[in-house]
């Protein structure tokens, strides 16, 4: 061996990468054979058969297995592939599956088929995120079907299991320095062979965990919901044929990319980017580490890298699989949720080119197993912010296709103890409740869950106290406010607050306190809300219960708050200390000084936004009695809003040019807009003040007014605690020069370079 | 003696009568939306009038009078409900906005649920920000955390009813369910400070685990009771008026009936009660006819609905989800699929396949051989150019439809695909079927049956046409059309012979390995309280308790199994409990060494408490008129599983009655539907008024597919 070695992307020293053409064992023979004689009809009952095949599968699962996060959060995917792993059908379930199981799949062709073998009746598990399981929770289940002595097709699941070892309980292991303190990553190892589980097999996986019954349920659950799912495809051959089933599964294929084709004529070419930062690389660090995602579209592909990304560090990074499975649930959640999970053809379009040894695409032996709880999360909020840039420029039918970005808040909180002598771990999912950002056109959803995972619902309060020695003091409604805020603003979350009860005191192993917000909306819309995780010590919760009272104020009670970290150690909580979480409101919209005061007043009639707070966020001035717009006094206070924006904006130098009146301006998103010459995009320049902003191949934020402030000044909603990371971060505000209305906003550390969001027509 | 069931539906309300010989007649006008008691009246005039009396002397003579009313549903549909308000434990109010954050998508049909673009929540039942919260806790073993200071409480509540303008109050407060003291106080105080106010409790309507659900339910029947309250006792004083001397009975969900004056308490079991009497009915006649294990179909025009009778007895579900609105409440479990007759068709151009619904042409403007203006191919227009629909016998000759329309519209298909239009039309109604079959199949194998083991019942207007297809699909070779030509009336006849039912479910959490005395006390429990409230109703007749439990492994939050406690529960009850649920799952899910596993738990009992019907089994048709026993024409039918023009034989209803058997290649053509009888399968009239069409072998290998 010489010192040189290259690094290779052989899901060993880094992610897997499968090359065009897989390399098999040449004793492993595929089925590929297709038929030209297939009718529109049996075409179609095959479809939905194998449609239905799938969706069975999931329901199987579902309800098979024990652990909350696979049953709740639907924090699992059954998956059918063709027979060398590219993904026929995916389920409604959690969509950043989706293309873990076609690379763990290509992986074992490449690696198993030789020795041991693949063959019929043969089971594999996985959980290796250099192969293709986001994390190591994330198990996955891959079966080869069979016709005769040859491999058609794979029936696969991959769900997240409660808890697969490593340094923390639950298994998303934030202390973790690498993958020797991280939980045990399997590589592809036969679970299954010839229709037999392996004793040996099943209990090395079982043997890493805290609860290896409820890990053996829900392995077995996989194990079962494949069996079905492969019976099912078999005998679908048996009726019609091999070949016809595999003309279906591979025109499926081609339709979807036909129609993600179709789609990306209607986009210019260009270049989008989008940046998002994380507070601590784990355990007791208060860093900033950048994530940056760029889209090019180039003719009839699109091209994703993420340089801007920072080296990888501690546990926040994510692997290759990771970084495409983010990437394409969001690509098809927003342009293709039409094909219903038939992605594979659309997978086929898009090459991914990521700088290897960074935060998302990080090398063995970066740690990754928390990653399922907030780093995959950003990498998707990324994606779903650079696909609405994107969007944004092009066709009027494609506009309305953007979801904006996903709510990067972390979605599970997890604690654990003991109770009647049992150890038990609690992943509180409660953030499935969700809020979805604003869209182009739409406020976001209230409530709204998440685009990722359509079904994933919260647990009841009843339900969770039932399992757990808890008591909920409060879930409630966030309020609207400036966090979300924009001319369309982000879905409503939640904030929830709990006690350890009937214990002494339980383990808080999992949380995240943000100091500072971390999603930026698209096109000068409000940032969404700062994660927050607090700890009261030595509360008067009890007392308060003895007089009656049941306490709906953290700031209210007594008691000493705890100096939490961003990801802090694991935290012991006793019988009088409370724990408040709050769920993010989605990202806004477009600038909120741009919102339809009707609008306005339709959420303070709600009673869900004050009146205050709609003059401070909107600029709205109610009427004395609270039920009409004072339409002149909103007229002045917004040009007085804006007035004061550019007073204090650092202005490009000169007169601003500003396009001819009889000159017609293409609205992109919010006050932005294209100017075309000849038909094709020329000039950024601003919809409201008509400014002319540059050509399309430039940087239109350099001909704004600039206006930066510490992000605690934006509002009392984005104040860090004292000496926090936030303290450290500024919210940069691109104006129209005329106007002063927000065309962009990017939340940055001191000094960051200036992010080129959106060019056009580079080349 | 009568006795008879009236059912509400969109277009017509129905009536059915059933005299002691097990005689049945029936009746129908055209519902009256604005004043429904004037439709049920004219329809229950016609009846008399069929049975050659008025209505006064028929009501006088009735022992029993059963009635479904669709009044809640669309209250909810249509959000005309009352003005009601919440109230719930401190901290918890928002949870019924908040949806556990699936109301986007909850209910939505699964190749949606994919699409976020165009989704949103459902606009509120209640009245907006009216929720108080008041400060109160119990926790999970039933212990008072936070004791409810009943003045401060009666202070709150008299504001709150006055300052929303509330005509109902929905009380659902945390754990109720295991200790219901604070809110039974809460109800009573609401009762006291607000005597005028509907009050809607949880404990009363949906006693389960889960927030969310309860509130959903207890908040739904608050906001149906009132105007379901109304309506019950208008329509019962016209019947008494009338001459009716037996108590007005209400249809439920459960496919139980309730005398109105308690049904108003449960108001939210009338929800969803039209397809129960419809499964409730099937149920009953598949006593008389001997079957075991039915599965129940109803195609119409819009929708499929399907319910399985296992064992004699309907198949039951607890969650339920109406306008993404999720409640737990035992009903009868009839699931709906998009496709019936009015389903369109189309092409999809990138795979260059066809694709059947799931959007329908609707009642307006309706499949294109309706002539009012639809272009676009639906299943019935596949009918009729297969010749399995005949434009001039279509309901009985009353609405003739457009051939050329329909062969127009599925010819426009058939050029895009490349196919000829009979063969366009055959994969129209093969894929259909197949979408049915996938339903049927769904449903029967998740619950660890084989569909062959069944016996198919096809009614609606689309069903007997189609069910020879979907049937062979599943591998079942019965079919039967019950009631003959009074299928289309089959969920009146359910009302009418449904038994009066009262559901009770406690939670329980008995974990495995069961101490028999505290699983016999558990058992005794729930059939004691579902005794009480069926006494509450005030019925005559010998009562019959019932008890499942309801099991899964414990954190196997969505599974649920429910398996039978046989009565009484004695010693070794523990042991049978736990061999039957290992083998159930099992049967389910495969021999995956269960026992291995986690411990089984009882998490609820679910008792039933019913005094039985007693309509006596139905007999012949009423039908006296008799044909001369032959065929009444032939016609050209383009069969969609042999994929060739045959020539068959047609048969009214009358013929039909006196041929009394006929070999396919046939249609019998009755008043709102034709049966279609491929070939080789035989169709023979039952003793009892019923068709059974046989399907052979040959005929359950159906080839679905297009020709190769």
């Amino acid at each position: 061996m010489t010192a040189t070695t290259e690094i290779v992307w052989d899901g060993v020293q880094r992610g897997y990468i499968p090359g065009e053409q897989l390399n098999i064992a040449a004793g492993l023979s595929l089925h590929e054979r297709v038929t030209d004689t297939v009718d529109p009809v049996t075409f179609e009952v095959i479809r939905y058969s194998l449609l239905n095949t799938n969706i069975e599968h999931g329901r199987t699962l579902q309800r098979l297995c024990v652990s909350p996060i696979t049953m709740l959060t639907r924090d699992f995917q059954p998956s059918i592939t063709l027979q060398n792993g590219d993904l026929v059908f995916l389920g409604p379930y959690l969509q950043y599956f989706s293309n873990c199981q076609s690379l763990t799949i290509k992986w074992i062709l490449e690696n198993r088929s030789e020795n041991p073998g693949i063959e019929p009746g043969d089971m594999f598990l996985s959980n290796d995120p250099y192969v293709g399981s986001p994390h190591q929770p994330d198990a996955v289940v891959a079966a080869p079907v069979f016709v005769g002595d040859e491999l058609f097709c794979w029936v696969a699941n991959v769900l997240n299991h409660a808890d697969v070892g490593g340094c923390d309980m639950g298994s998303f292991c934030t202390s973790a320095e690498d993958m020797f303190t991280d939980p045990p990553a399997l590589p592809p190892i036969k679970i299954v062979s010839k229709g037999r589980v392996q004793a040996d097999v099943e209990q090395l996986f079982l043997r890493q965990s805290r609860l290896p019954t409820n890990v053996h349920m829900d392995l077995r659950a996989a194990i079962s919901a494949n069996t079905v799912a492969a019976e099912k495809i078999t005998a679908l051959i048996d009726r019609y044929g091999a070949d016809a089933v595999k003309t279906v599964m591979t025109r499926v294929l081609d339709a979807g990319e036909q129609t993600f084709v179709e789609r990306l004529r209607q986009i210019p070419d260009g270049q989008w980017s989008h940046r998002i930062f994380a507070e601590g690389k784990g355990t007791g660090d208060d860093g900033v580490y950048a994530y940056q995602l760029t889209v090019r579209k180039q003719g009839e592909r699109l091209f994703v890298d993420n340089a801007g990304t920072d080296p990888q560090i501690g546990s926040i990074n994510a692997t290759y699989a990771s970084f495409i499975g983010a990437f394409l649930c969001a690509l098809t959640a927003s342009m293709t949720a039409d094909l219903a999970g038939a992605y594979g053809g659309v997978y086929r379009r898009v090459s991914f080119d990521p700088v290897p040894g960074t935060l998302s695409c990080a090398d063995f032996p970066a740690a990754v197993s928390p990653a399922g709880a907030y780093t995959i999360e950003t990498m998707i909020s990324l994606s779903g912010a650079v696909i609405a840039k994107m969007l944004s420029c092009a066709s009027p039918e494609l506009q309305r296709l953007a979801i904006g970005p996903a709510n990067p808040a972390f979605y599970a909180l997890l604690t654990g103890g003991e109770q009647n002598g049992r150890p038990f771990i609690a992943p509180n999912v409660n953030n499935m409740i969700g809020g979805l950002s604003a869209t182009p056109h739409s406020d976001g959803v209230d409530f709204g869950g998440h685009f990722w995972i359509p079904e994933g619902e919260a647990g009841n309060v009843e339900e969770l106290e039932l399992l757990w020695p808890m008591l909920f003091l409060y879930r409630r409604a966030m309020p609207v406010r400036a966090d979300g805020a924009g001319r369309y603003r982000g879905g409503r979350g939640f904030v929830e607050a709990s006690i350890p009860w009937s214990v002494p005191g339980l383990a808080v192993a999992l949380y995240i306190d943000e100091s500072f917000p971390r999603l930026v909306g698209p096109f000068g819309g409000n940032p969404g809300t700062v994660g927050r995780f607090r700890l009261k010590r030595g509360s008067d919760v009890l007392d308060r219960f003895r007089c009656g009272e049941v306490p709906q104020d953290f700031d209210a009670l007594r008691g000493e708050p705890e100096s939490v970290q961003a990801k802090g150690p694991m935290l012991m909580a006793g019988a009088e200390d409370m724990w408040e979480w709050t769920g993010a409101n989605g990202a806004g919209y477009g600038d909120p000084l741009t919102r339809d005061p009707a609008a306005v007043l339709r959420d303070v009639a709600a009673g869900d936004l004050d009146a205050p707070t709609a003059l401070r966020v909107y600029g709205v001035v109610l009427a004395p009695d609270g039920t009409a717009v004072d339409e002149k006094a909103t007229r002045q206070a917004r040009t007085a809003a804006t007035a004061e924006r550019l007073a204090t904006a650092t202005r490009p130098s000169g007169k601003v040019p500003t396009v001819e009146a009889d000159t017609a301006i293409r609205p992109i998103g919010g006050e932005l807009g294209v100017v075309e010459h000849n038909g094709a995009p020329a000039f950024f320049a601003s919809v409201t003040g008509r400014a002319l902003l540059g050509p399309v191949t430039g940087n239109f934020k350099d001909h704004c007014a600039v206006l930066e402030r510490p992000t605690s000044e934006v509002g009392p909603e984005y104040v860090s605690p004292p000496g926090r990371a936030g303290d450290r971060m500024r919210y940069r505000e691109y104006l129209c020069p005329v106007t002063g209305l927000r065309i962009d906003s990017e939340i940055v550390r001191a000094g960051e370079d200036t992010l080129l969001g959106v060019q056009l027509a580079v080349w | 003696m009568y006795y008879i069931g009236v059912d509400i539906g969109g277009t017509f309300t129905d009536c059915v009568l059933v005299d002691s010989s097990g005689r049945h007649v029936t009746a129908k006008a055209l519902s009256t939306k604005a004043h429904p008691v004037d439709g049920v009246r004219a329809a229950l005039t016609r009846l008399a009038e069929e049975i050659g009396s008025d209505l006064s002397t028929m009501l006088a003579d009735t022992s029993r009078f059963s009635h479904g009313t669709t009044i809640g549903t669309n209250a909810v549909l249509e959000r005309r409900g009352a003005r009601v308000g919440l109230i719930t434990t401190a901290g918890h109010g928002d949870a019924l906005a908040m949806m556990r954050g699936r109301g986007r998508v909850a209910g939505r049909p699964i190749e949606e649920v994919f699409q976020v673009h165009g989704t949103s929540l459902p606009a509120p039942l209640i009245v907006p920000g009216a929720v108080l919260e008041l400060h109160e806790r119990v926790d999970r073993t039933g212990a008072v955390v936070v004791a409810l200071d009943p003045e401060r409480a009666r202070q709150e509540i008299g504001e709150f009813v006055r300052g929303h303008e509330l005509d109902a109050v929905a009380v659902t407060l945390l754990w109720s369910f295991v200790n219901p003291a604070h809110e039974r106080l809460v109800a009573d105080l609401v009762a006291g400070v607000a005597p005028q106010v509907y009050v809607s409790s949880s404990v009363d309507v949906s006693p389960r685990l889960g927030e969310y659900e309860r509130m959903v339910a207890t908040v739904i029947n608050g906001y149906v009771g009132p105007a379901c309250s109304r309506y019950l006792g208008d329509l019962a004083d016209s019947l008494r008026e009338d001459g009716l001397a037996t108590p007005l009975l209400v249809m439920q969900s459960n496919g139980g009936v309730l005398p109105a004056a308690v049904a108003p308490a449960t108001s939210l079991g009338t929800i969803d009660s039209g397809p129960a009497g419809g499964l409730t009915g099937v149920a009953s006649l598949a006593r008389t006819y001997g079957h075991d294990r039915v599965v129940a179909t109803d195609m119409g025009g819009t929708s499929f609905d399907i319910g399985l009778v296992v064992d004699g007895q309907p198949v039951m579900a607890e969650e339920n989800i109406i306008a993404q609105y999720t409640y737990r409440l035992p009903h009868l479990d009839v699931r709906t699929v998009a496709c019936g007759g009015g389903t369109l068709a189309r092409h999809d151009p990138v795979t260059g396949a066809i694709r059947v619904g799931p959007e329908s042409a609707g009642s307006e403007p309706g499949p294109a051989c309706y002539g009012r203006g639809g272009a676009e191919p639906t299943v019935t227009d596949a009918d009729v150019v297969l010749g399995l629909i005949r434009p001039k016998a279509f309901l009985d000759g009353r609405m003739p439809l457009d051939a050329d329309a329909a062969r127009a519209a599925v010819g426009g298909l058939a050029e895009r695909l490349g196919l000829s239009v009979e063969e366009t039309a055959a994969g129209i109604v093969n894929v259909n079927n197949m979408r049915a079959a996938t339903l049927i199949r769904q449903q029967t194998i998740e619950r660890g049956q084989d569909p062959r083991d069944f016996v198919l019942y096809a009614y609606g207007g689309a069903g007997p046409v189609h069910a020879f297809g979907f049937a062979a699909e599943i591998g079942v070779r019965d079919v039967i059309v019950p009631l003959g030509d009074g299928a289309s009336t089959l969920s009146a006849y359910g009302i009418a012979s449904g038994d009066v039912v009262r559901h009770v479910e406690h939670e329980t959490a008995i974990l495995a390995p069961f101490d028999d005395d505290t699983l016999v006390a558990a058992v005794e429990a729930a059939a004691d309280a579902a005794r009480a409230a069926l006494a509450e109703a005030n019925a005559q007749g010998d009562v019959t308790v019932t008890v499942v439990a309801l099991m899964r492994f414990q954190e196997q939050l969505v599974n649920s199994l429910e398996i039978p406690v046989p009565l009484p529960a004695g010693a070794r009850a523990g042991q049978r409990l736990l061999e039957e649920f290992h083998a159930e799952y099992q049967r389910r899910y495969g021999a995956g060494g269960t026992g291995l596993f986690g411990a089984p738990e009882v998490f609820a009992m679910r008792a039933k408490a019913a005094i039985a019907s007693d309509v006596p089994p139905v007999g012949g048709s009423s039908d006296s008129a008799r044909g001369d026993g032959t065929a009444t024409d032939t016609t050209e039918v383009y069969w969609p599983t042999q994929h060739e023009w045959l020539t068959s034989t047609v048969f009214d209803g009358h013929a039909f009655a006196e041929a009394g058997q006929v070999r396919g290649p046939a249609l019998v053509e009755l008043a709102h539907t034709t049966i279609a009888v491929p070939p080789k399968a035989t169709l023979s009239t039952g003793s009892r008024g019923e068709f059974r069409l046989r399907l052979t072998t040959d005929s359950t290998a159906p080839s679905m597919e297009g020709t190769r």
